[in-house]
């Protein structure tokens, strides 16, 4: 990420004392760190129904009855849903939003963090609002919310009434997808996994026609092919086509555009990445029941886990494919096909430099939290650990820990490490 | 059974058969052609050497029929046998090659939805262990294919598809909840939390849809319970945190992987070690067998444990500390999903006597217990059905009365919910519970501390 360059990497340590919050506060919850590590924060309850947000040590100007989904923003300020006369808004910072809702969850932030949304309820309809401006249409129900890097919304609908148990409606299709607030002139069975392009312009998803019938939908169309089941597909090649894994025959195959794209079949295949650098597309798969793997360009990797892969990632560059997976009962990551020995409780988001060289990650251990740089496990357990940070030459790394009421930013040094 | 225990007045079989207006409806649209077509592409292209190996096997020998609730409760009518049910349904459609009438599917459908609880009680009697239950199984997803389920339960499944969860339950309905039992907990325990996506706690706790919508109390008490053991525990704000599976009954099997890939994704999303789940029977058997195996997990991604073990090893651990044990006589219904599923029945009637001062086993007991009657979306199929149902569970109304307990523990929902009905219809004058709602009644409201 380029915003990694204004970070402070030349400050060694930096602390922040987070043990005495609990004697200012009844409870204070989880903590959350800034993308930058200058900042840790908490929802903290003050007094019987009274909620705030302690960023290091200083609590947010407004106090509010309920407090929830406290998450770290891309310029270090923090952003949470707050209640106040039993209505619900964003606050960012203390900085509420202008509109108030009957209800607001599932908060998600582009990358650059310029754009922030929310699922929405307003006298029982329902809809998204994307930087405090709720969609001009509101439905009367909505799920699958997704923000594209530019900024679009888009969701799954119901554009059509049913009263309970009335399957004969269902079947009709009482579903759309609805972009920035506009539903799509298409109702389906069903519609799950919406993809936005890169240009947050069109969506693929994937449908149900019938009971039994499934298919990949682009904006209002359904392809031709029908498929036993689908999952979620993928734009890729500048947009120009899209790409999903779909069931035929009892098996799992990669399709594009409706007709089949890899030749292999599998017993599973998901969770499509391509890497915008290379195009390389890869995939969650699995050959033999019970055993997964990693499917790259056709191609499946020497290498299995017999529980769960359960995220996939490139090096900006493309060069490096990073998988979490749990093996033999412990979590792991695997990253170009060989699998690291971490042995460990949980593993956390992976952190991988741009060049694919370094890869960091947080892991627990018996209840305690390791700093990991490319299967070296650093010696030194925490209580808490945040995602750590690469510095742009790839000789820091930002490790962000919590140990014995304490807050460290902590900037190491790659050659001590490695 | 001696004779004073029957149950009087109560009509001795079942004589009218319903139907609904969705099986109707399908009915009415399905051509011979389409009959056939997808009877024997399920049949053919659906099963495996298990399917023929039990259809070939099977001697007609009877021995199953005993083990049947159905059987035992509509004067020992052969048509309820399991074997019986098998002639009925899938015997008869590979006999025919799948060339079946109207009249037979609309049979078929009653027999595998509403007259088998999927319960397999009927394999440990058999002397080759068939498995009748797959069966009925592959019957349901037939009638799945053919669009003729009945109406109930197919509007969970739509459920399902459209929401992950099995009650229409909308999102912001469920996380307000949440909110809700979590600030009425706070009088009793005034820094108590429902922690909502905590990456990186120990557990997650998940629940059946039911929950949040008409039983909001037992949230509360699971609550409650979590915090005075200390657990490091969340729960999901988002769709898949209902573990629920009404797919797996009707034989959508692609919506029953899909709801178990929610689950277990979600559980990845959060980080958490394992998956705690509520006193739910057939959400265990989704999530521990069923669902995962049809998305290519041979095995739980995740280590997943029933209330019932949770609450052994926080009884035994100390964690939670009963105050003064529970003074009415108990029995204990043993699901079957987790006691002949999966072997809980020992730890739970531990977990009862760790609780309750007077336990009055029922017999039989333990992984030969009877199905409650409601189980495998019986249920689930809805008020046509219910009169019949409890017609069928006759059978299990005089074991339940045999034991003269004043409360009826019953750890699972549908099991629950069942004994209610079967409860009121006999008049067996007993109180139905969760484990949950007698640890509540019994604990010490007091937080554990490592080393008290
Ligand atoms: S599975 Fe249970 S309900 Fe079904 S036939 Fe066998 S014993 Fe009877
Ligand atoms: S006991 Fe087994 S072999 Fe005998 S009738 Fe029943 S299923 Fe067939
Ligand atoms: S409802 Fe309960 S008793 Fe009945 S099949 Fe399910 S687990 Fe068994």
């Amino acid at each position: 990420m380029e915003e990694n360059k204004s970070f402070d990497w030349s400050t060694d340590l930096k602390e922040v004392p987070v043990r005495e919050w609990e004697d200012r506060f009844t409870w204070v919850e989880e903590p959350y760190v800034s993308p930058d590590g200058e900042t840790i924060a908490s929802i903290v309850n003050v007094e019987e129904g009274v909620f705030t947000v302690c960023e290091n040590g200083e609590t947010w100007d407004k106090e509010y009855d309920k407090a929830w989904n406290l998450r770290p923003l891309p310029d270090g300020k923090f952003a949470a849903c707050v209640s106040s006369d039993e209505e619900w808004t964003l606050s960012i910072s203390g900085n509420e939003w202008e509109n108030w809702f009957d209800f607001i969850w599932n908060l998600q932030v582009n990358q650059d963090g310029s754009s922030l949304s929310l699922a929405v309820q307003k006298d029982m309809e329902y809809g998204m609002a994307v930087n405090d401006k709720p969609w001009d249409q509101m439905y009367e129900n909505i799920n699958e919310m997704v923000l594209s890097d530019t900024g679009s919304s888009a969701a799954v609908v119901q554009v059509t009434s049913m009263v309970q148990a009335d399957i004969e409606v269902f079947k009709n299709g009482i579903f759309s997808c609805a972009v920035n607030g506009k539903a799509i002139d298409k109702k389906f069975l069903n519609i799950w996994d919406i993809s936005f392009d890169s240009a947050g312009k069109n969506v693929a998803y994937g449908v149900r026609l019938d009971r039994t019938k499934y298919s990949i939908a682009v904006n209002d169309t359904a392809w031709d092919k029908q498929f036993q089941s689908v999952w979620k597909p993928l734009f890729i090649s500048g947009d120009e086509s899209v790409i999903a894994p779909v069931k035929e025959g009892g098996k799992w195959m990669l399709y594009k555009d409706g007709q089949p794209f890899w030749n292999k079949r599998y017993n599973q295949i998901w969770h499509l990445v391509v890497s915008q650098k290379t195009g390389n597309i890869a995939a969650i798969a699995s050959d033999k029941f019970g055993k997964w793997t990693i499917a790259e360009n056709d191609v499946t990797w020497n290498m299995a886990a017999d529980q769960m892969i359960s995220d996939l990632v490139y090096s900006k560059d493309g060069s490096t494919l990073v998988a979490v997976l749990k093996d033999k009962g412990f979590w792991t990551l695997a990253v170009n096909q060989k699998k690291w020995n971490l042995g460990a409780d949980k593993v956390f988001t992976p952190c991988v430099s741009s060049d694919g060289n370094i890869v960091s990650v947080v892991i627990e251990r018996q209840g305690q939290y390791f700093l990991v740089v490319n299967n070296i496990v650093i010696p030194n357990g925490y209580d808490f650990m945040a995602t750590p940070v690469i510095s742009p030459d790839n000789t820091k790394i930002l490790q962000k820990a919590v140990k014995d009421g304490v807050y460290q930013r902590l900037i190491l040094s790659m050659d001590k490490i490695l | 059974m001696s004779n004073d225990m029957e149950i009087k007045d109560k009509p001795s079989v079942v004589k009218e058969k319903n139907t609904d207006e969705a099986v109707e409806a399908g009915l009415a649209k399905l051509t011979p052609e389409r009959i056939k077509n997808t009877i024997n592409q399920v049949l053919q292209k659906e099963t495996g050497p298990r399917f023929k190996a039990y259809v070939e096997t099977c001697m007609h020998c009877g021995l199953c029929a005993e083990a049947c609730l159905y059987f035992l409760s509509n004067d020992r009518d052969p048509s309820y046998s399991p074997a019986g049910k098998v002639k009925q349904t899938i015997w008869e459609m590979l006999d025919k090659k799948g060339e079946v009438s109207i009249e037979f599917l609309r049979r078929a459908v009653h027999i595998a939805h509403t007259e088998c609880n999927v319960c397999k009680r009927c394999s440990m009697y058999c002397p080759f262990g068939i498995d009748i239950a797959y069966l009925m199984l592959m019957v349901r997803r037939i009638c799945h294919k053919l669009e003729i389920t009945p109406l109930y339960i197919q509007d969970t499944v739509n459920s399902h598809s459209a929401t992950m969860n099995q009650m229409w339950v909308k999102e912001d309905e469920w996380i307000d909840t949440l909110q809700w039992q979590e600030e009425d907990a706070r009088e009793e325990f005034e820094d108590l939390r429902i922690p909502l996506d905590k990456e990186g706690a120990d557990i997650m706790y998940s629940v059946i849809a039911p929950e949040p919508k008409f039983q909001a109390g037992l949230l509360y008490q699971a609550a409650t319970i979590m915090h005075a053991a200390g657990i490091s525990w969340t729960m999901p704000s988002s769709p898949g945190w209902d573990n629920s599976n009404m797919a797996m009954f009707t034989g959508d099997n692609e919506i029953s992987g899909r709801i178990a890939r929610a689950f277990y994704e979600t559980a990845a999303r959060l980080k958490v070690k394992k998956i705690v789940m509520g006193e739910c029977g057939h959400a265990f058997r989704s999530t521990y067998d069923v669902g995962n195996r049809w998305i290519g997990w041979a095995m739980p991604p995740f280590e997943v444990v029933h209330a019932l073990e949770f609450y052994h090893e926080l009884l035994t651990s100390g964690r939670i500390t009963i105050a003064e044990k529970f003074k009415k006589t108990v029995t204990l219904h043993d699901p079957c999903n987790v006691s002949r599923g999966r072997g809980l029945h020992d730890m739970a009637r531990e977990v009862t006597n760790m609780l309750c001062e007077s336990f009055i086993d029922m017999t039989p007991n333990r992984e030969h217990n009877f199905c409650c009657g409601a189980g495998g979306g019986v249920i689930n199929c809805g008020p046509p059905y219910k009169g019949e149902r409890m017609i069928n569970n006759k059978f299990k109304a005089e074991q339940l009365k045999a034991t003269g307990a004043e409360v009826l523990i019953a750890p699972c929902h549908n099991c629950h919910s069942g004994l209610e009905d079967i409860v009121h219809h006999y008049d067996l004058n007993m109180e139905v519970k969760f484990l949950g709602d007698i640890i509540y009644e019994t604990m010490e409201k007091k937080i554990y501390k490592p080393g008290d």
